[in-house]
């Protein structure tokens, strides 16, 4: 793809040659339309690029401008005009009052276009500039913190990794697709978080939203509630976000635009472990090499002297402390992306068409991104009554050795975290291999702490290439000027090709099989996947005198097909060699599966003066994955808006008023899987000494009476402008009830199955969003914005099943990789609850104590709080002067829960400085603050740190590793200067229509957090299933950023 | 023309659309063309068979026959008597979301089916086999409810507890009835990995492979009826008697085993041994020090001394001379093994034996379940008791003929050498070893211990059951009154996740869930 951009950079130099139209000075003067007074500080600025200007205080201005360039005359409390420039030299321009700012449009469901004032519900469109001046490897972590109720947590997972997006709450128990649905030009599909979830790859492959360019995006509206994506019917649970993509304006000619930008990650260094004791254990360092190769885990050791001391390879290292090993191992990341676009417009249509490069580097060694995106957009009006829309957005991205993360095992993080400060790096660098080839053996716990230098050194790998391409194609006729009927035609395809390979030598000592053959294994798959949605649309509005009337009745077919081959190979002949062919034991896998779903719905709005409207939808969805006699579910929804300004017309400070309030029924059928309700049957992979064998099928009880989940919610809203548009405020409160969600009811595993999925959940997410903007200061010169919101959440649990309290959804400290705390529902408490068990007190709260001393766990498992946060918010500021804008972002989230793997194991291990207690001068164990459970006496007892400190692993207590999850952060601080009106100066660089410059930092500094060592963003996983667990991301990064924009 | 087009396009689209909602296709699209819906019951059976043999770190522990002096977290197990799921869940977990689930289905499967009688009572025969294991290991555990959530739907989700006496009277009439209905003119089953076509040992024949699940479920039943040995010693002779005249296993050609070939299937239990931290993992004290005592011949097949204890897998050629073996002490702490009076580090370990690696903990050693000199052994106690007839001629008879097979058994392991016969009849006659009526009991159940080895569920049933070895209490902590472990508890998540039936099955077992609470048949 590399190969393209020179042809490209050609194509580019022959358009400067060409542009041969210079500009010139244009000057004018704005006056009000009612009474001719001039109007001071009118934003006139000149479109598609940044050159601007405001006027005098008589109203007049001066700009730079070519014949053919338009201009746009904004000011408050009037209405934005745009005129294309002729060859006149001197323009008089009247604005037009516009109290209420009532015209604002936003594209909603079905990328229908709307007027704002007409909409019951909350919409927020995205100010597309952020997407392009704060820019993240994926569009949507740029907006975090941005809008209120949209919940963005970008786990630390190396370059490419899924972000976990959720709108109001997570709208169903895990399992469910939480993430609103994503339409990009009409097409719907799911982010499709690709995360780590604990078991299988420990390496997250990203989502389907990495697909899009920032610079593609012509606008993207956030439909938060159920109202507001009702229409979409059974995928509406959790709202959408819709995004159209850019494809030209007419009248426009050609141009042609660049956008380059380099960013550089800094890993970010919360740990803050003891540096005082070094490797052994029993407050002994090793004796031998030997020895040391199998105690390099604990730090429970002697007090650090400096005197040479065996490690794990045998030789001799300074017993002192090297407490940045992580982050010496780690690299800097880097993305640069390039993005060229073409655009052009006649009168009778548009193009568009970019490509956009992508070249990412993880801070883990190896790790690299690599994406190309081809966007492509063309608008044509066929006649005059027939108009063609096409998109097509075509991406390639390859995942190069994402790191592993979320388990204790593979991974740099869980190793150089949990090995003793006292082993240098260069060790574990310079002794990885062991002399039979396999890696050195270098702490108790082999197979779980590996080496990453072995696994460099022996060249593992893991590729994820993928190809999407999204098509659309609309054909709109209007039948008459109120009447138009439109098909359109979504194409999704795509095709994930995954090659990795195993080496034998990690882990173990021990190069051979019991059979001779090789250690090691090398994996194949590819899947594919075609989404087909048509649809088509009738629709049209009349106005009869004071009343309006606009319906909308359409149909829609949702085919989607899946079929993935897997192919791996294992018991080597040749060493090291990974191939299929090589392999002495080969399994293959062939996966399939195909749904359904048709519907046909409709919308019906009436309207009174401008003043009062009402919004009816309805949707009927048939679903081929569920039972034959029983498969079709209705959605509906009700919303209305009362501008009620329109009667308060005399209030100067009083620009604009609406209330609006909606009830919205809709679903979804995520959860229930095609053949959900069969039993399988699985023949083993391999013979048994010749003997064919079989099981059933998974571990789920299969039930064949699912249905669809269903999700009411309520929402009333108040928005208003104040003060000639000065002040914005914009409140939401909602509540959101779920039920008959689809749960993996835990069954008793006597029952033959660990889960059954049925449709007994409840849910309740309620919350009351704000979104409060000021501009303080307004001058010609300087501008000063500043906005603030909030979203407060609550949820809360109304059902796990009849008679059940509580539901267990995954014991991580039973999963085999994580070692602490469950995930539970609990009716009555709010969503995600962590357990684990605490302290076993007695009735005065006294904590009692073995006669040893030992910690005594109590016997039911106790709630620490839930993992949701309650607050969530951002607090933006934009100034501006002249050619300078400033933009300073931060963003909060408060009241979640969090219980750390990390605190555990470096408090068992011996390496955090809480495990200092108990060996601190002085000290000859942990004589723990508690009372002995047999005789109440207070305990004097010294136990050695290192058992002392592991029983709360083995007892499952999470009394001193649970954290608030709470953080404030200085998320981002950017600079943007525009160029234009410097270079307008140099005659030879007239051709230029437009250059800014802009340099961003993220994540600039964390104003506040509670949990130690890390950054409570360095999250796993970006499904629920872990939702309030760490264990062993990658550090934050702080990312710098600069990136030129250039328009000719 | 376009008009036209768009016109009829439309309708089209609108006509297919409204038709969608009754689309006759769906009841296709959500059939999967690759599942396999139907399958031979028979090969649910095979797919269960290799049913939970007990663990290396549990139950073997327990008996005192292997050690794993590590306490670093996840390791703190039975050697510090400790009360873990980790440790307290193996035979649960493998047992009814596996092998009892798939053979309740395919009992399920054969329901109204004539032509498959032998299937069905080889079913039998097995599943009452796994939850004779289970009452042994937890006591009161879910039977007759047991495994049936998808046949019996929601009702069966959380089945109750039953009481272990009831389990065990309904186990012998199972045991009874399947034997009994084993028809020599009826069916075979060739997937029979112990007795079928590609079997350990291979039959052929219906008749041929019916005599040898007729010997394997009176010997089921003889091992069911010795349980009752302390409990009810008049309801022990009579079961004990009953499954002898029956018939039992009469030689090693008789033996419930399989074989695995470490390519596509190795021994997972030894793999635990090898595959991660083999350091942790050595020979117990009182089990080296019973064989060094005996000079037993298997001495080198179970256990040896290699050049480094984090890397046996290195050493091929470990030491196995029996004066070099030095069992780990039980209850003693890792960090204490380094220090004097033990024995000190050695390598990336200490300095004692461990499990041989290469034969009896080898990834290739084959799985026995049930063998003809348990059965020998069991038979030798029967005929002292007089439950049988012989006397005590009988009894050294049927001692000896056990301690010859399972010497013999060996041939089977990898790296295993021959004994010969002579040095077996010196073994026999040897002091500690050579049968006496006065200790009969003790002798015939040391053996035993030994024979059990790698079924550790039976090593310690049995050793709480007779009493026999010897074995003093583990008191690590003081948290077993100064006793052993007599049952494990039940998995924590039982509290949770079948709370009311857990609660009850607690109640009924005598109030707590605890290890020191006794099996009915383990009485004190």
């Amino acid at each position: 793809m590399m190969k393209l951009t020179k042809p490209m950079l050609l194509l580019l130099a022959l358009f400067c040659c060409l542009a041969t139209t210079k500009a010139q000075q244009i000057t004018g003067k704005v006056t009000a339309a009612n009474d001719g007074t001039p109007l001071i500080a009118v934003n006139i600025t000149v479109k598609e690029t940044n050159t601007g200007t405001v006027s005098d205080t008589d109203g007049t201005f001066q700009i730079a401008a070519t014949p053919g360039n338009t201009l746009v005359f904004s000011y408050i409390g009037f209405k934005t005009i745009e005129i294309t420039l002729g060859n006149e030299k001197n323009l008089n321009v009247t604005l037009e009052e516009d109290a209420q700012s009532l015209d604002e449009i936003v594209v909603t469901a079905l990328g229908i276009q709307r007027e704002s004032k007409k909409l019951g519900y909350s919409v927020t469109s995205v100010n597309t500039d952020e997407l392009v001046q704060n820019r993240t490897t994926n569009v949507i972590e740029s907006l975090e913190g941005r809008v209120a109720g949209l919940n963005i947590t970008p786990p630390a997972a190396g370059a490419g990794s899924s972000m976990q997006i959720r709108l109001r709450g997570q709208a169903a128990f895990a399992g469910a697709n939480n993430a609103p649905l994503i339409v990009i030009n009409g097409l719907p599909i799911d982010q499709g978080a690709r995360g780590v979830n604990g078991l299988g790859t420990p390496r997250d492959l990203g989502d389907n939203l990495s697909n899009i360019n920032p610079d593609d995006i012509e606008s993207m509206t956030v439909l938060k509630g159920a109202t507001a994506a009702a229409i979409y019917g059974a995928r509406a649970a959790n709202g959408a976000i819709i995004i159209t993509t850019k494809s030209g304006r007419k009248n426009q000619g050609i141009g042609v635009e660049y956008t380059s930008s380099y960013t550089s990650q800094e890993a970010l260094n919360f740990f803050d472990f003891q540096t005082e004791f070094g490797q052994g254990t029993g407050g002994k360092r090793p004796t031998s090499g030997a020895n040391a190769a199998t105690t390099g885990q604990f730090a429970w050791g002697e007090r650090l002297d400096g005197v040479p001391t065996p490690i794990f390879d045998g030789s001799l290292q300074p017993y002192s402390a090297n407490p940045n090993r992580l982050f010496d191992f780690l690299q800097t990341g880097t993305n640069f992306t390039n993005t060229i676009a073409f655009s052009g417009g006649t009168e009778k249509g548009s193009f568009r068409a970019s490509f956009s490069n992508t070249d990412a580097e993880g801070i883990t060694p190896t790790n690299e991104y690599k994406r190309n995106i081809i966007n492509l957009g063309i608008n044509q009006n066929i006649t005059q009554k027939l108009k063609l829309q096409f998109n097509l957005n075509y991406t390639n991205e390859r995942q190069i050795n994402p790191p592993q993360i979320g388990t204790q095992g593979p991974g740099a993080v869980n190793f150089f975290t949990r090995m003793a400060t006292s082993i240098p790096l260069s060790a574990f660098k310079n002794s990885a291999v062991a002399a039979n080839g396999t890696e050195t053996l270098t702490s108790g716990f082999q197979g779980t702490l590996l080496n990453p230098y072995y696994a460099i050194a022996v060249g593992q790998k893991y590729e994820n290439e993928r190809d999407r391409f999204l098509g659309t194609a609309t054909l709109r006729y209007d039948i008459t000027d109120w009447l138009y009927a439109q098909g359109r035609y979504n194409y999704d395809y795509s095709l994930s090709f995954t090659e990795s390979n195993d080496p034998g030598g990690i882990g173990t000592s021990v190069p051979t099989n019991a059979d001779g053959t090789f250690k090691g294994g090398y994996n194949l798959s590819e899947g594919k996947g075609t989404d087909v949605n048509a649809d088509f649309l009738i629709g049209g509005g009349k106005e009869f005198g004071i009343f309006s009337v606009d319906a909308n009745f359409g149909g829609n077919t949702w085919r989607v097909k899946n079929n993935s081959f897997n192919q791996s190979s294992s018991n080597f002949i040749v060493r090291d060699l990974y191939s299929i062919g090589n392999g002495s034991v080969r399994n293959q896998s062939y996966g399939f599966s195909q749904f359904r779903v048709n519907s046909l719905y409709g919308w019906a709005e009436f309207g009174f003066k401008s003043m009062l409207y009402v919004n009816f939808t309805g949707r009927n969805d048939w679903f081929s994955v569920l039972n034959p006699d029983d498969n079709s579910e209705f959605y509906q929804s009700v919303s209305g808006s009362f501008i009620f300004s329109e009667l308060m017309k005399g209030m100067d400070w009083l620009s604009y008023g609406k209330l609006r309030a909606s009830w919205a029924e809709v679903g979804s059928s995520n959860g229930v899987n095609p053949y959900d309700g069969i039993l399988t049957y699985g023949i083993a992979q391999n013979q048994f000494n010749g003997q064919t064998t079989a099981s059933i099928s998974g571990a789920s009880a299969p039930n064949q009476f699912l249905r669809p989940f269903s999700v009411e919610e309520k929402e009333i809203g108040l928005e208003m402008r104040l003060f000639g548009n000065r002040i914005l405020l914009d409140v939401s409160a909602f509540d959101k009830v779920t039920t008959d969600q689809i749960l993996d009811v835990q069954l008793s595993n006597t029952s033959g199955y660990n889960t059954s999925k049925r449709n007994l959940g409840s849910l309740k997410n309620s919350g009351v969003e704000f979104l409060v903007e000021v501009t303080p200061i307004q001058t010609p010169n300087f501008t000063w914005t500043s906005s603030w919101n909030n979203a407060f959440l609550s949820t809360e649990v109304l059902s796990v099943g009849e008679g059940i309290k509580d539901v267990i959804v995954l014991n991580w400290g039973a999963t085999g990789n994580e070692f602490i705390g469950q995930l539970r529902y609990v009716v009555g408490l709010p969503m995600n609850q962590v357990y684990a068990r605490t302290y076993l007190r007695d009735d005065q709260g006294r904590i009692l104590l073995t006669d040893q001393g030992r910690l005594i766990a109590s016997p039911d498992y106790v709630s620490y709080g839930s993992s949701i946060p309650k607050h969530t918010g951002g607090w933006t500021n934009s100034l501006s002067y002249k050619n300078l804008s400033v933009g300073i972002h931060l963003d909060y989230k408060l009241g979640g829960t969090v219980i750390s793997s990390t605190a555990l194991n470096a408090l068992r291990q011996g390496h955090s400085k809480a495990s200092l207690v108990g060996r601190r001068v002085g000290e000859t164990g942990v004589v723990f603050p508690g009372f002995y459970r047999s005789s109440g006496e207070p305990n004097t007892k010294a136990v050695d740190p290192a058992a002392f400190y592991a029983d709360y692993r083995n007892n499952q207590m999470g009394d001193i590793v649970t954290f608030k999850s709470d953080f404030v952060k200085l998320r981002n601080i950017s600079l943007s200067y525009n160029l234009t009106d410097l270079l307008r100066k140099t005659r030879a660089l007239g051709f230029v229509k437009g250059l800014s410059l802009t340099a961003a930092c993220r994540n600039v500094a964390i104003l506040y957090k509670d949990i130690p060592d890390l950054d409570p963003e360095a999250i796993q996983s970006s499904g629920d299933f872990r939702s309030g667990y760490e264990n062993t991301s990658l550090p934050t990064t702080r990312n710098y950023q600069i990136t030129l924009n250039a328009k000719f | 023309m376009i008009m036209k087009n768009i016109k009829i396009f439309f309708l089209i689209s609108a006509t297919l659309l409204v038709l969608g909602g009754c689309d006759e296709d769906f009841v296709d699209i959500n059939t999967n063309p690759y599942a396999v819906i139907d399958i031979d019951p028979a090969l649910l059976f095979v797919g269960a068979q290799r049913t939970h043999l007990g663990g290396w770190e549990t139950e073997h522990t327990i008996a005192q026959q292997f050690v794993n002096p590590h306490n670093s977290g996840a390791t703190l197990g039975p050697n510090f008597n400790a009360d873990i799921d980790n440790f307290n869940n193996g035979k649960w977990d493998g047992s009814y979301p596996g092998s009892i689930k798939n053979m309740v289905q395919a009992i399920a499967l054969l329901d109204g089916n004539t032509e498959r009688g032998n299937l069905l009572s080889i079913l039998r025969i097995w599943k009452a086999q796994v939850f004779m294991g289970l009452v042994d290991t937890h006591a009161d555990v879910p039977y007759f409810d047991a495994g049936q959530a998808y046949l019996k739907g929601s009702e069966y989700f959380y089945p109750k507890y039953d009481d272990d006496a009831a389990i065990y009277a309904d186990l012998e009439k199972e045991l009874k009835e399947a034997v009994a209905a084993l028809n020599p003119n009826g069916d075979y089953v060739a997937a029979d990995l112990f007795y079928g076509d590609r079997g350990s040992i291979k039959t052929g024949t219906a008749a041929a492979q019916v005599d040898k699940w007729k010997k394997l479920g009176n010997s089921l039943l003889l091992r069911l009826g010795m349980r009752y040995s302390k409990v009810d010693p008049t309801k022990a002779a009579s079961i004990v008697s009953a499954a002898f005249n029956g018939g039992v296993m009469k030689s090693n050609d008789d033996n419930a085993y399989v074989k695995y070939d470490g390519t596509l299937f190795t021994n997972g239990a030894n793999g635990g041994l090898v595959n991660n931290n083999p350091y942790f993992y050595y020979a117990a004290e009182p089990f080296v020090d019973q064989l060094k005592a005996t000079n037993d011949p298997r001495t080198p097949f179970l256990v040896a001394t290699f050049a480094n204890p984090a890397a046996p897998l290195g050493d091929p050629n470990p030491n196995t001379n029996i004066a070099d073996q030095f069992g780990v002490p039980v209850g003693v702490i890792n960090t204490d093994l380094a220090k004097a009076p033990f024995r000190g580090a050695k390598g990336g370990g200490y300095n004692y034996s461990q499990m041989n690696v290469n034969v009896v903990a080898s990834l290739t050693a084959p799985d026995f379940w049930v063998t003809y000199s348990e059965v020998s052994l069991l038979l030798a106690e029967a005929a002292q008791r007089g439950w049988i007839p012989g006397g005590e001629a009988a009894a050294k008879q049927y001692y000896e003929d056990g301690i010859r097979a399972d010497i013999k058994r060996y041939a089977l392991y990898p790296k295993a050498t021959t004994v010969s016969d002579a040095d077996i009849a010196t073994f026999l006659a040897s002091p500690g070893v050579a049968y006496n009526a006065a200790d009969a009991l003790k002798l015939i159940n040391t053996q035993l211990w030994i024979v059990y080895i790698r079924n550790g569920t039976q090593a310690w049933a049995n050793f709480r059951r007779s009493g026999f070895p010897a074995l003093k209490p583990n008191l690590f902590n003081n948290l077993l009154n100064g006793g052993f472990v007599r049952r494990l508890s039940y998995p924590d998540y039982e509290l949770a996740q079948n709370r009311e039936n857990y609660l009850n099955a607690v109640k009924a077992i005598g109030g707590k869930d605890d290890l020191i609470t006794r099996v009915f048949w383990d009485k004190e």
